[in-house]
This record gives C-alpha cells, sequence and structure tokens, in this order.
C-alpha cells in the first residue's frame, strides 16, 4: 500500500499499482482523494480498469461534425486512409493524390478524396436533485454516487478516443459546464468536476434544463442524460426536445433497489426528498404489491418512449458493483462497443 | 329475556371516550422517499377501486363498538324469562361418600366427576335462582346456604372433600326438603352420587360412576389372648365384591413396621378372615398402631387400609399398708401388671389413695374411717368399715359363692379354710354406695364389694375381706393369686370400656377434660403437626389415628371405613329410575346447556376481538 498524498486532511491509500509514467496514472494518481464528495466516496480508478475502458468506443449512429482532426468519421474528405471519392484534377492541387492508374486506363487526370476523420462532441447531462442523493439505507451509495462515476467512466473513454467532453449538473435548471475538454490529459479536471458537484439540490425539471442545454450548445453532438428521470412533469418532452435539437440521446437511468421493492410496512407517512410534500400511507402487502406494478408501469413507459425514438436506454442500479456496470451492462452494443 | 345486572350499563358513557379515542389520529411512522409519484399513484388507486376501503376505518370503530356492548351485556347477566319465572330455589346436594373416592377407568374419581358437573350447575346461581349446597355422607351438612352468588358456590364446591364415612342420602335429602319448604317458587333438588335410590321426593339425579371391581378390608380388630394378657391376636376380613376372583397379600404393621404377611385367595363375592396370633403387647412408650393394608390395586384404595390399636398396658399402681404379709407382699412382686409400694399404717395418710389405683389396708383400718368421704379404690383385709361386732367367726365355712361376680371368676374357693373372720354387716346403700357380698358363710358376708358415681363423676370401688389371708389356708391354693388380681383389677376399674376404635362418621363424646385433634395420623414417623382440637363432641371423617388428650394422658382412637355398601362398587346406577327423573320441569331441562348465556355472549366477544385483530394486521382496517 503506497500513500499518494493527502488532501483536505485525509489520507488516501492506492490499493492498486499504477504506472506512475503514463498519463491515466498521473490523472488517478491526482484524482484518488475523498472529500469533495457528499458521501464521502472517492472516485477511484486504477489503471486496470482505466486501460479497460481504452478498448472501449461510445457508439453514435449519426454523424457529426467536429472542430479537430481525430478518429471518427466526418462529412468532410481529408487526409486519413481512408478512401472517399474521385474528381477532376484542377490546377494546384498535390501531384501526390493523382490517381495514376487511372491516368493510364482513361487517360484523364483523377484526385483522390480522403475522409477526414474528427472528434465528436460528446454532453453528459447529469441530475444532480434531491432524488438523485436520497438513499433507503446511509451505508449505501447514491444514485448521485453511480452516475457521476457512470459519467467519468464514460468521458475516459470519449477522451481516450480524442473526442471532446463537457460535463453538466442540472436539476430544476441547468448547472454549471465543466468546459470542453480534448485528450486523456484532461481526465483528471473531468474528476475534480465531478467531485466538486454543486451542494444544492432541488426538484428535476428536465424540460427547462433541457432547453437551456440545447439553447446554449451550438454544436450537435452526443448526449448522456444520467437520471432518475422522476419529474413530476415528465420526462418525454425534455427527451423529445433533445432529439428535436439533432442531438444523440442516450439515457442512463439510474434506479435504487429500494424505489424498485420496498421494504416499507405499517403506518408511515411519506416524505417526499425534493418537494418535501407527505402523504399518509398504511403500507401492507397488497399495497406494496400495487406500487411495484407502477414502478414496473413506469419503466416499460420509458423503454418504450426511448425504443421509438431511438434513444439509446440503459438501467444502471446502484447494486450493480460500478465496474460490472459500465464493462457488461452498458456494454451491449448500443451505447458503447 | 332480564337483566340480572342491569347496572352493566352505566358503562355506557365510556362509548363516547372510545369515539373520541378513535377519532386522535395515528402517530405515523416518518419515512423519506424519493419521490412520492408512485405512492400517489397508488394510494389513489385503492380508494378509488374499493368501496370497502373508504369504509373501513368506519368498519374497525363499529368493530369495537360491537365488542364493547357484547362485553356490557355478558357483564348485565342477560337471562331468559322462562327460566326466571316466578324464581327458584335449588338444592344440590353432593355425596361425599366413601365410595365416592372410587377411581374410574379415565383415571378420575367419582367425586371429581360429580364435582365437575356440580361446578356447570352452581353457574346458574342468581338472584332469581339461589341455591344453597349440602353435602351427604355419615350426616348430612350444609356447605353453602342458599345464596345467589356464584362465586360463593364455586368457593364452597372447591373447598369440599370426599370422606372416608359410610351413611345413605336419607338425611340430606330430608333435610333439602326442609330447607325448600319455607321457600317460594319453583323448587329444584339435585342430588351428584354414584348410586341414586328410589325415593318418593322429588329429586333430580345426577349420576357418576359405573360398575367397578373392589377388594375390601371390612373387619379389622385386636385383642389379647384372654389367658395371657401379654400375647394379643389379630382379626381382619377380607371381602371381594366382584364376579371374578381375587388375589394378594394382607400386611399387617405394629407401629409403621412390617410384622406379618399373608396371602389371601377370594373366590367371586368371598369373604376370607385371617388371624395373625401371637402379637406381642406393646411396650409403655410405644403407640401401639396396628396397620393392615392389601396389596391389590382396585377402584377403591380406602377400603385397602384398615386401622386398629394394641394400646401399651400401663401398670397398675397398689398401694400396701400392712405391718408385714409375706404372702401379699410375694403375690404383689410376682405381677408384672402392677407396680406397688409398701408402707406401714403409721405412715398412711387418707389424702395418700387418690394416688393409687388401689389400696390394700392389711389389718389396719384408719382412725377415724369415714367411708362416705374417703378418695380412692380400698381392699379392707380384716379390719373394714363393715364390722358388725367385735366377735370373731371361729372358723367359718364357705357357703356362698357368687361366681359371677368379677371377682371371683376363675376363683374355686372349695374347702378353704379360714380359722377366724371378723364380722361383717352388709349396709342398705349407705351414701350412694351399691354394695353385694359375693362371698358368704351363711349369713355372714365373708367378701363385701361397693361401688359408687363420685361427686368428681369417676368410679369409686371398696372391697372388704373378712378374713386375714395369713389365718387361712388360701394362700396355698391357686385361688389365691386370681383372687387378688381380680380384685385389684375390679377395683382398678375396667380400663377398656372407652372404645380403641369407631366407624369413620360415627360422632365421639368427650369429656369435659377430653379434647381430640382433628387430623389423623397414619405414619407414625410424623410428628403430630396438629393445628386444631375438638372438645365436647368430634366426627372423624377420615379414617387414621387419632389422638385424644385425658387430661395429661393420650390415647389414640382408631377409626375406619368398615363398610360393605361402600365397598361394593357394583351397583349399577343408571338403573334406578325416579318419578322426578321424567318430569320435563326440572332443574336440567330449564338449564341451557352448562352455560349461562353471558358467557356465549363473552365468547362472542372474544371472537369479534380476534377479528378485529385479524383484520387491522391484514390492513382491512386502520
Amino acid at each position: 500500500m503506497k500513500t499518494l498524498g493527502i488532501r483536505r486532511g485525509k489520507l488516501v491509500h492506492q490499493r492498486h499499482f499504477v504506472d506512475p509514467k503514463s498519463a491515466v496514472a498521473r490523472c488517478a494518481k491526482s484524482h484518488q482523494f475523498s472529500g469533495a464528495l457528499e458521501t464521502g466516496d472517492t472516485l477511484i480508478f486504477d489503471s486496470g480498469f482505466l486501460s479497460k475502458l481504452e478498448q472501449l468506443y461510445l457508439l453514435s449512429k449519426k454523424i457529426f461534425r467536429g472542430q479537430h482532426h481525430a478518429e471518427r468519421r466526418s462529412k468532410h474528405t481529408g487526409s486519413s486512409l481512408e478512401f472517399a471519392d474521385y474528381r477532376n484534377y484542377a490546377l494546384g492541387d498535390d501531384l501526390r493524390s493523382i490517381d495514376w492508374s487511372i491516368y493510364g486506363r482513361l487517360d484523364r487526370l483523377f484526385i483522390k478524396l480522403y475522409e477526414e476523420e474528427q472528434d465528436l462532441p460528446v454532453y453528459f447531462l447529469v441530475d444532480s436533485s434531491a432524488s438523485m442523493r436520497w438513499s433507503a439505507r446511509a451505508d449505501t451509495q447514491t444514485k448521485f454516487d453511480q452516475a457521476r462515476r457512470v459519467a467519468a467512466s464514460l468521458s475516459y473513454i470519449a477522451l481516450a478516443n480524442l473526442e471532446r467532453v463537457n460535463i453538466f449538473y442540472f436539476n430544476s435548471r441547468l448547472g454549471g459546464d465543466m468546459g470542453m475538454s480534448r485528450g486523456k490529459s484532461q481526465f483528471h479536471k473531468a474528476l475534480e468536476f465531478l467531485q466538486n458537484a454543486p451542494e444544492e439540490s432541488r426538484e428535476t425539471q428536465m424540460l427547462q434544463s433541457f432547453r437551456a442545454f440545447a439553447k446554449r450548445l451550438k454544436q450537435r453532438g452526443l448526449v448522456f442524460v444520467l437520471s432518475d428521470l422522476f419529474d413530476a412533469g415528465g420526462y418525454d418532452e425534455a427527451l423529445s426536445l433533445l432529439r428535436f435539437n439533432q442531438f444523440e440521446v442516450h439515457v442512463i437511468h439510474v434506479l435504487d433497489p429500494a424505489e424498485l421493492q420496498p421494504d416499507l410496512l405499517g403506518d408511515l407517512r411519506l416524505l417526499d426528498a425534493e418537494t418535501d410534500e407527505a402523504r399518509e400511507v398504511t403500507a401492507d402487502p397488497s399495497l406494496l404489491e400495487k406500487y411495484r406494478a407502477q414502478v414496473g408501469s413506469f419503466l416499460g413507459g420509458v423503454r418504450d418512449f426511448c425504443l421509438k425514438r431511438q434513444i439509446g436506454y440503459a438501467q444502471a442500479s446502484t447494486a450493480i458493483p460500478f465496474e460490472d456496470l459500465v464493462l457488461r451492462v452498458l456494454r451491449d452494443g448500443t451505447l458503447i462497443r | 329475556m332480564s337483566l340480572l345486572n342491569p347496572w352493566a350499563f352505566s358503562f355506557l358513557a365510556i362509548v363516547p371516550v372510545i369515539v373520541l379515542l378513535y377519532l386522535l389520529k395515528i402517530k405515523r411512522l416518518p419515512a423519506t422517499v424519493s419521490t412520492l409519484m408512485f405512492w400517489q399513484r397508488v394510494v389513489a388507486e385503492n380508494r378509488r377501486r374499493s368501496l370497502f376501503q373508504k369504509l373501513r376505518h368506519l368498519l374497525s370503530l363499529l368493530l369495537h363498538l360491537l365488542i364493547f356492548l357484547l362485553i356490557l351485556f355478558a357483564l348485565a347477566r342477560p337471562e331468559f324469562a322462562r327460566f326466571l319465572r316466578g324464581g327458584s330455589s335449588t338444592v344440590l346436594i353432593l355425596d361425599t361418600r366413601a365410595r365416592m373416592q372410587a377411581i374410574e377407568r379415565d383415571g378420575t374419581t367419582r367425586f371429581d366427576k360429580a364435582k365437575k358437573l356440580l361446578a356447570g350447575y352452581a353457574r346458574h346461581a342468581s338472584s332469581r335462582n339461589q341455591m344453597t349446597l349440602l353435602t351427604a355422607s355419615s350426616t348430612a351438612d350444609v356447605a353453602v346456604p342458599f345464596t345467589p352468588d356464584e362465586r360463593t358456590l364455586q368457593q364452597g364446591i372447591a373447598k369440599l372433600e370426599p370422606t372416608d364415612a359410610g351413611g345413605d342420602l336419607d338425611a340430606a335429602i330430608h333435610l333439602a326438603e326442609q330447607l325448600l319448604a319455607s321457600r317460594s317458587g319453583a323448587k329444584n333438588i339435585v342430588v351428584f352420587t354414584d348410586r341414586p335410590v328410589a325415593t318418593k321426593s322429588k329429586v333430580e339425579w345426577m349420576s357418576v360412576g359405573g360398575k367397578l371391581d373392589n377388594v375390601a378390608i371390612t373387619r379389622f380388630a385386636a385383642r389379647p389372648i384372654p389367658n395371657s394378657r401379654q400375647t394379643w391376636e389379630v382379626l381382619i376380613e377380607i371381602r371381594n365384591f366382584s364376579d371374578k376372583p381375587a388375589q394378594g397379600n394382607a400386611e399387617i404393621y405394629l407401629d409403621g413396621n412390617l410384622v406379618d404377611v399373608k396371602p389371601f385367595q377370594l373366590a367371586p363375592n368371598g369373604v376370607r378372615i385371617e388371624i395373625f396370633p401371637s402379637l406381642p403387647q406393646t411396650s409403655a412408650n410405644a403407640r401401639g398402631w396396628l396397620t393392615a393394608r392389601l396389596d391389590v390395586h382396585d377402584a377403591l384404595p380406602v377400603d385397602n387400609e384398615a386401622f386398629a390399636l394394641i394400646p401399651p398396658e400401663n401398670p397398675m399402681r397398689v398401694l400396701l399398708v400392712t405391718k408385714g404379709n409375706w404372702f401379699i407382699e410375694k403375690m404383689l412382686a410376682a405381677d408384672e401388671t402392677l407396680k406397688f409400694e409398701m408402707l406401714t399404717p403409721d405412715a398412711f395418710r387418707a389424702e395418700m389413695a387418690a394416688n393409687f389405683d388401689a389400696v390394700i389396708l392389711d389389718d389396719f383400718l384408719p382412725d377415724p374411717f369415714d367411708l362416705q368421704k374417703a378418695r380412692g379404690n380400698f381392699l379392707f383385709i380384716k379390719q373394714t368399715p363393715f364390722a358388725a361386732g367385735p366377735a370373731p367367726l371361729e372358723q367359718p365355712l364357705v357357703t356362698d359363692v357368687d361366681s359371677s361376680s368379677p371377682l371371683l371368676r376363675f376363683v374355686n374357693l372349695k374347702n378353704v379354710t379360714i380359722m377366724n373372720a371378723a364380722q361383717l354387716r352388709l349396709p342398705a346403700a349407705p351414701g350412694g354406695w351399691r354394695l353385694q357380698a359375693p362371698l358368704r358363710s351363711f349369713d355372714h358376708p365373708l367378701l363385701i364389694t361397693g361401688e359408687r358415681r363420685a361427686d368428681d363423676g369417676r368410679e369409686q370401688r371398696v372391697c372388704a375381706l373378712a378374713f386375714e389371708v395369713a389365718q387361712s389356708d388360701l394362700p396355698l391354693r391357686v385361688a389365691f393369686p386370681l383372687l387378688m388380681s381380680n380384685t385389684l383389677q375390679w377395683l382398678a376399674g375396667e380400663k377398656s370400656s372407652s372404645p380403641t376404635s369407631i366407624a369413620a362418621g360415627q360422632p365421639i363424646e368427650l369429656a369435659p377434660d377430653e379434647s381430640i385433634f382433628v387430623e389423623p395420623q397414619k405414619t407414625p414417623a410424623l410428628k403430630p403437626g396438629y393445628s386444631a382440637m375438638a372438645s365436647n363432641s368430634f366426627r372423624p371423617l377420615k379414617n387414621g389415628f387419632y389422638l385424644i388428650q385425658r387430661g395429661s394422658m393420650p390415647a389414640w382412637i382408631a377409626v375406619n371405613t368398615f363398610s360393605e355398601s361402600e365397598s361394593d362398587l357394583r351397583a349399577a346406577s343408571s338403573e334406578v329410575k325416579t318419578e322426578a327423573a321424567h318430569l320435563p320441569d326440572t332443574f336440567s331441562s330449564l338449564a341451557l346447556g352448562v352455560w349461562p348465556l353471558w358467557n356465549d355472549l363473552a365468547l362472542a366477544a372474544f371472537a369479534l376481538f380476534f377479528l378485529e385483530w385479524w383484520l387491522y394486521h391484514r390492513r382491512r382496517t386502520e
């Protein structure tokens, strides 16, 4: 065990070996500190897990216009190795681009065009509302923790593939963002942003937040929505808005097992974590059965909605270990490969 | 229907309190959830879907009120009017005779069965149906007087125990009729017994028990052998009250120690008498408890044990006042049944006589001596208070001998030679004395006996012998020790006058200075831990040995059942039909089972209480 450093008075030990020469290791080394998260937990990524993440690739059905040369296909022709098309030679063209074999057969000069590979804008919209910070028991992680871990992992995959990444918090409105970042060296920035989440916790208003997001971002790209979708105003209009604004949307539905299978019984006064609204309920097995039916109906509705609108959908229960979630559950061929 | 305790409805004032308590909201457990979205839908759907759900709060209240009202009705003791019409009086008679201790084939005694039945009947006691409880054994006793209170009756029933006494039920039925004679309304007599009897009275019989086989000791007694009073023999009579042969062993215990065992075999309905000879006289400090036990396991254990006594014989205390009489001294010294002291005439004082069973004044009469005032039993020899004159009778012949006199029993005075004798005169009953002359020489009494009841209630006896024994050849004859022994025994009084054994239930009359411990003893090893004593009269109802305190002298008395009617358990009780048994208006036909109505109401309240509890935990009510 190696002591890595002290920050805000807490001593953190690294349990896994990290190659200090690699950039990834540097990121990991500099962000294995606690103190920023509300739960007191730490975003720890060891080198083994990060190297596994580097093998992954964010899938996008659409082709977006990038800004920088990168590894993802774009609508532009450029200088990659992938052949795109021919065009007639014009004065000033690089002679090295002339296809001499065509000239030998047709006696005309043609220039070979190659695809331009550019980067992909990837946005993460992390729900920071009060319901995301709720947990059935104090010793279990919150949905918010799980969402930030998933966001960190996916952002690393994107950064490793030279995509441009930005992270946003939202609850009743759109919060501050991390700023566009590119390259693995920016991973520490993403971790720091995720660790220093806003303290405020309000109710969820997805439509208002997403409208602000679409207005602020002119460059379209891939959007990951990490939320429990517990919005009294509904989630469908908000997600449709993103689709309307040409974003490719993926929903990662973060849920707590206690929300799916509550073990509440007896005479209860239930308090809403977001609105503080109270409701008196006498819970018995039959009532819980009806509750489960309601939750099942809600989840089925979300899934159908996403399927019909070609929105990527995955459930991320807090009961599933984080690494399994990223490396197995989300790797189903629609989100990452 | 009438209410016996209408005051119970004063508790209706509690109803508003119940409603008020119900209106108060229950304290609910707070719990925070991530969203109420689903809960609101579920609760709204629940309320919308079921009318019952809307009413379940009201249902719970109604159930509670119903339970409360049922309890109130149970407290009010409702009874059907036909049961109460005109009021009624019921005499419950419980047979407590020894036979009720018989153990039935299911292991319970007839008495316990009868008590259980009796307790069921006692539940019907009320102000409109007063009941009294009698017990019937050797006598009829009122255990609980007429009362409307069931609890008093139940407490009285719980205290009842079977006795070891015999008897019949007529006295109890007669007493019941007398008790009912002065009462108005319906009159019922219910007898709980194992053997109903035919009677002209209007009686309802509640019969318990069936036909059972039994072996019993029906007689057990001990007596000293006449020709050897130091040796006792014991008789035991064993009967077989069964149509099947029986066998076993009869064991005899003396002061708790096994002294003899004899096997016996009995034919069906047979009787066997066994004699156990040669039991030694018990020592003075022993109790002399004789116990017989049969090692058989039959229906009635109480008659397999019997008790008798071999009372330790206390030596007779004799005072000999003489100037010297070799024959009398040797004779007294040879007799082991007495202790004697000897004085010279000048050392004798009249008050000494009260300390001895007999006083022999040999040729000596205190001067003055008044027979009316004297205390004690005296044997006068030659000088007597009955002297007729100074002239002696020369060589008197024994002509008349009254052999029926206890003094002359087995005494042969034929050809006894007497040199001379004093002249005696038989006075005519002076001062209450009953005087006799069992030995005469023609008209001259040679022996005078007298007895009277003294002022202190004790028997006083005197005897006067007209001649000095040394002046005759009597000491050389066998008749001399017999005459002296008979005389001294007679003077000392018959100690066996008080019985040593009685039947259970038979009263023991006690003298003013006597008292008896009311609990029997069966094991000599135990020290008497008595708590109560009785005087005047006592009726022992349990078998065993009872201690009677006569002044400072203890005495025991054995109590046994010894009743063939108690031991014979074959009487078929169900065969006896009485006129009253067919009457439709009897007590049991009026009673609705053994459950009064308030019990049913209480049961219904309990059932509803359970239902409410079940509904609440199933969330059917709130």
